[in-house]
């Protein structure tokens, strides 16, 4: 009896902890997407890599202002600090760098983090038998060599010498003390290491990480909770107790939040429309709340098929270009608070430009976008639709079905293009097939969806002609509309090897304009991410990019 | 008896192996692997990388090479790897198969414990207010949508009147602090909104079945002799009436209990319950073969175990069905 009664009291006072402001006891914060082991090497998931920023930190990593920044390293090599050089090893040029890792970095356990650890890394991710997704950015480091004198100092050599060697320096570490055993013994068997690594069978030990947080809790599907790790080299973390609690339905995360069973729901949960939505209430109703939005580097743009005939001819591309009306797009759809793209750079890139000079932009106009088509050979049909040859100007339009958001815009253009004579056949299909098969194997006219760019980033993957996708490089190039561009290639190229940061801009500001004067694709809207946090949560900031908030979590604190 | 259970036994095991040799192949023939996933996260993904992930994953393979080594880690008794999770598959469904039978059996119990009564009941009384009444309601729990009925029971008992959480399995870090009675009341309180949420469906499909198989047995001479022998009301209704409704009742009450491993993926997302019907549905879309083969597996067991059971009960309830 006397048991039933404490359970009572303790599901009572649960219940009224779970509808309290919060403080720095602890912070609850919700998410819609699942996560799966938090092994940095092997983890691929969005929300793995959000909610590690928290409890890992690399060599470098990027600031919310777009900076490149040494995290647990004394400084970022470069040629002008002396830390980088060039070397010509075989006839080949090289570049060397040399890092050193601060003295008071150490591991969740009190072991420091030396460059053996950066060196066990690298050999774990290259192991054949081990399923790491992109080997690059440890392939292209050639060989590491620690210093004998000081295991905290090392020099890379990486195979090729690029401007954005120290890039590659994003990869987080694993505690060579811990995970050697494990790689040791299951090093051979196919995904033996993965299977038996620490972070699956022991995730709460703290040696695995190094960041301002620790693992104490896990539970796949449900939550991860995590608390201060009092060998943190850096700021320590305000708030003790940190736990990420996954809402899959977003539709219901609004309802867990005024709840309380979650105090703010994180950049992975809530739609853009959603947000909006949430916005409007937290003003009405004077909510605790605070709705953050930012622009993101996610491009929302329509690839255009080059290989069909009508998309072929670029007076099509820009006539299509000049029949939307984005600025009533992006102000009748998102309060104007997503911005119209011109291009696939984002704003706060470094490399951006709108300037005339280098690129076109295509003012809306119903009757000079009527023109161009006239002029490329389709006329105006009883229909209103325009002909040439006999054969309708007819294009199929795909996207994702079942977002809304995307469904509602593809409708929209399609009135657009409808009154220049343009017919759009809109064909949705599940992301699953139209990501697996439709886009990926090039079988569309025209395919709506967002691609994701940081800062700075060479766009060999996209726009590159070795990156179009075909049977012959297994389908793995993300060039879907098939660009080829000669000098476009040699830019990409030449920028890889472009050690001068002046040269390089006018390098991106030249890839700006072949891609606006060409069109290999209908730049549309750049998304902004959102998140919705506590009133008194302070020094939260929304980063716009991939290298999430949570990176800078420590700082955070519930006043 | 003996006999026709281990031949049925043994006819089960056949259809399993071969029904999960076609849900194999037809899971290989649809688009998109686990590595056009990591294509589509991260466009660094060289076409080596691609080549060498689909080698090291056996992915180039035919599909019954690839079906056989399924079954060779299945049969050494490793239930594999969820290649979406990264964690071996019985660590990642142990948990949440034992969560969605608590949640499936609970709502299963809730719903019979109700229809039986008001099924029986109704077809007593036909035509009667009460019979309005639960028709009307029966219909009504049928054709509510279950994701619109969560979301009103999360509005109303945890925003509203806040007394309820609105989704979760237990409070977290209640089993750190707290007595075994207060974890069992912690569950209990998680399980009321989404019991509730899928009850009300299965009330209403029960007492409609219970309804018209009871007024069906009701209706047939035997009832109206035992009547006119003057036995009592009670022993006409439940040894007579009632026992002879039981045979469709014993299908369908069999077939709802093979669900009890299944999920219920819209209840399950709606209360953010961490049960099997949701992680089943992402494995599928995911191609995570080895965690959805083994849900499969399940489900085709259960149906197949309890269609078994069901053909005993017969025999039990109608002395007339006999098993040689």
């Amino acid at each position: 009896m006397r048991n039933l009664f404490i359970a009572l009291i303790v599901s009572f006072s649960l219940a009224l902890n779970a509808a309290s402001k919060p403080t720095n006891n602890e912070l609850k914060i919700g998410i819609s997407q699942e996560f799966e082991t938090l092994n940095p090497v092997i983890m691929t998931m969005v929300a793995s890599s959000y909610m590690h920023y928290a409890v890992g930190r690399r060599l470098v990593n990027m600031d919310p202002n777009n900076k490149w920044v040494p995290q647990i390293t004394k400084e970022i090599p470069s040629i002008e600090n002396g830390l980088a050089k060039i070397i010509t090893e075989g006839g080949k040029k090289k570049i060397q760098t040399q890092w050193e890792i601060l003295e008071n970095v150490k591991w969740g356990d009190g072991k420091p983090v030396t460059c053996e650890d950066i060196a066990f890394t690298r050999k774990v991710a290259l192991t054949p038998t081990i399923s790491v997704g992109e080997k690059e950015t440890y392939s292209q480091i050639e060989r590491i060599d620690i210093d004998a004198k000081n295991k905290n100092k090392c020099t890379f050599t990486y195979e090729k010498a690029k401007w954005d060697h120290y890039t590659l320096g994003t990869f987080y570490l694993l505690p060579k003390h811990l995970e050697e055993g494990v790689y040791e013994k299951y090093k051979n068997q196919k995904e033996g290491y993965e299977k038996n690594s620490n972070y699956v069978k022991n995730p709460t030990n703290p040696g695995l990480y190094n960041g301002p947080y620790v693992v104490s809790e896990v539970k796949l599907g449900d939550h991860v909770s995590m608390i201060p790790n009092k060998f943190f080299y850096g700021e320590s973390a305000k708030i003790k107790k940190i736990i990420f609690r996954i809402i899959p339905n977003t539709g219901t995360l609004e309802a867990n939040l005024r709840s309380g069973t979650i105090d703010m729901i994180s950049v992975l949960g809530l739609t853009f429309d959603q947000a909006l939505e949430l916005e409007k209430k937290v003003k009405s109703e004077n909510l605790d709340f605070i709705v953050k939005m930012e622009p993101s580097s996610v491009h929302e743009h329509i690839d255009l098929n080059l290989d069909n005939p009508i998309l072929k001819d670029v007076r099509v591309r820009k006539a299509m270009a000049t029949a939307i009306d984005k600025d009533q797009l992006v102000k009748s759809f998102f309060d104007n608070r997503q911005p119209a793209s011109m291009h696939f750079m984002t704003s706060n890139d470094p490399w951006f430009t709108n300037d005339p000079k280098f690129v076109t932009s295509y003012k809306f106009s119903k009757r000079t976008a009527a023109k161009m088509l006239e002029e490329a050979g389709w006329k105006e049909g009883k229909d209103g639709y325009r002909y040439k040859d006999g054969k309708k100007l007819s294009l199929v339009f795909m996207t994702t079905a079942g977002n809304k958001t995307r469904e509602a815009v593809q409708t929209y253009l399609q009135n657009q293009w409808k009154a220049v004579g343009i017919e759009v056949v809109p064909k949705n299909e599940p992301g699953r097939v139209f990501f697996g098969e439709t886009t990926k194997k090039r079988k569309f006219d025209m395919a709506m969806y967002a691609w994701v760019s940081s800062p700075e980033n060479t766009p060999r993957s996209t726009l590159h002609s070795s990156s179009i996708a075909s049977e012959k490089n297994g389908w793995s190039g993300q060039n879907y509309p098939g660009w080829k561009n000669a000098r476009m290639d040699k830019l990409i190229d030449d920028m890889d090897l472009e050690f001068n940061p002046k040269k390089r801009l006018e390098l991106a500001w030249e890839m700006q304009k072949l891609y606006t004067e060409d069109l290999p694709a209908l730049p549309l809207y750049y998304r902004a991410d959102n998140a919705v946090i506590p009133k008194n949560l302070k020094n939260y900031r929304l980063t716009g990019h991939q290298f999430s908030e949570t990176n800078e979590i420590e700082k955070w604190s519930l006043e | 008896m003996t006999t026709y259970i281990l031949r049925r036994l043994i006819q089960t095991l056949v259809v399993i192996v071969l029904l999960s040799y076609v849900c194999f192949y037809l899971m290989t023939l649809m688009p998109g692997d686990p590595v056009e996933l990591m294509i589509q996260s991260n466009p660094k993904i060289t076409s080596e990388d691609i080549a060498r992930l689909r080698d090291l994953y056996g992915l180039d393979q035919p599909a019954y090479q690839r079906y056989g080594s399924w079954v060779k880690t299945i049969l050494s008794g490793d239930l594999g790897y969820s290649r979406t999770y990264r964690v071996p598959v019985q660590e990642l469904m142990g948990p949440r198969l034992w969560n969605t039978f608590y949640l499936s059996f609970l709502s299963l119990g809730l719903s019979l414990l109700i229809a039986l009564p008001m099924g029986i009941y109704s077809a007593l009384k036909p035509g009667s207010k009460v019979d309005y009444l639960v028709n009307f309601f029966s219909f009504g729990g049928i054709s509510i949508p279950s994701f619109w009925l969560g979301l009103m029971l999360i509005i109303i008992f945890a925003v509203q009147l806040g007394v309820l959480p609105a989704g979760g399995t237990e409070t977290i870090g209640v089993s750190d602090s707290a007595t075994n009675w207060s974890i069992l009341f912690d569950r209990m309180k998680y399980l009321i909104l989404p019991t509730l949420s899928l009850s009300v469906q299965q009330i209403g499909g029960f007492v409609r079945y219970v309804r018209s198989s009871m007024m069906e047995a009701m209706r047939n001479d035997f009832i109206r002799t035992a009547k006119a022998k003057g036995l009592e009301r009670g022993v006409v209704i439940w040894k007579h009436g009632f026992r002879n409704a039981l045979i469709p009742l014993i299908t369908i009450i069999a077939l709802s209990f093979s669900g009890l491993f299944s999920g219920a993926i819209l209840t399950e997302t709606v209360f953010a319950y961490q049960g099997v019907g949701k992680l089943v549905y992402d494995s599928i879309m995911a191609n995570d073969y080895n965690v959805a083969m083994i849900s499969f597996i399940i489900s085709v067991s259960m149906v197949l175990l309890m269609n078994l059971l069901a053909d005993i009960l017969y025999g039990f309830a109608d002395p007339r069905i006999t098993y040689n």
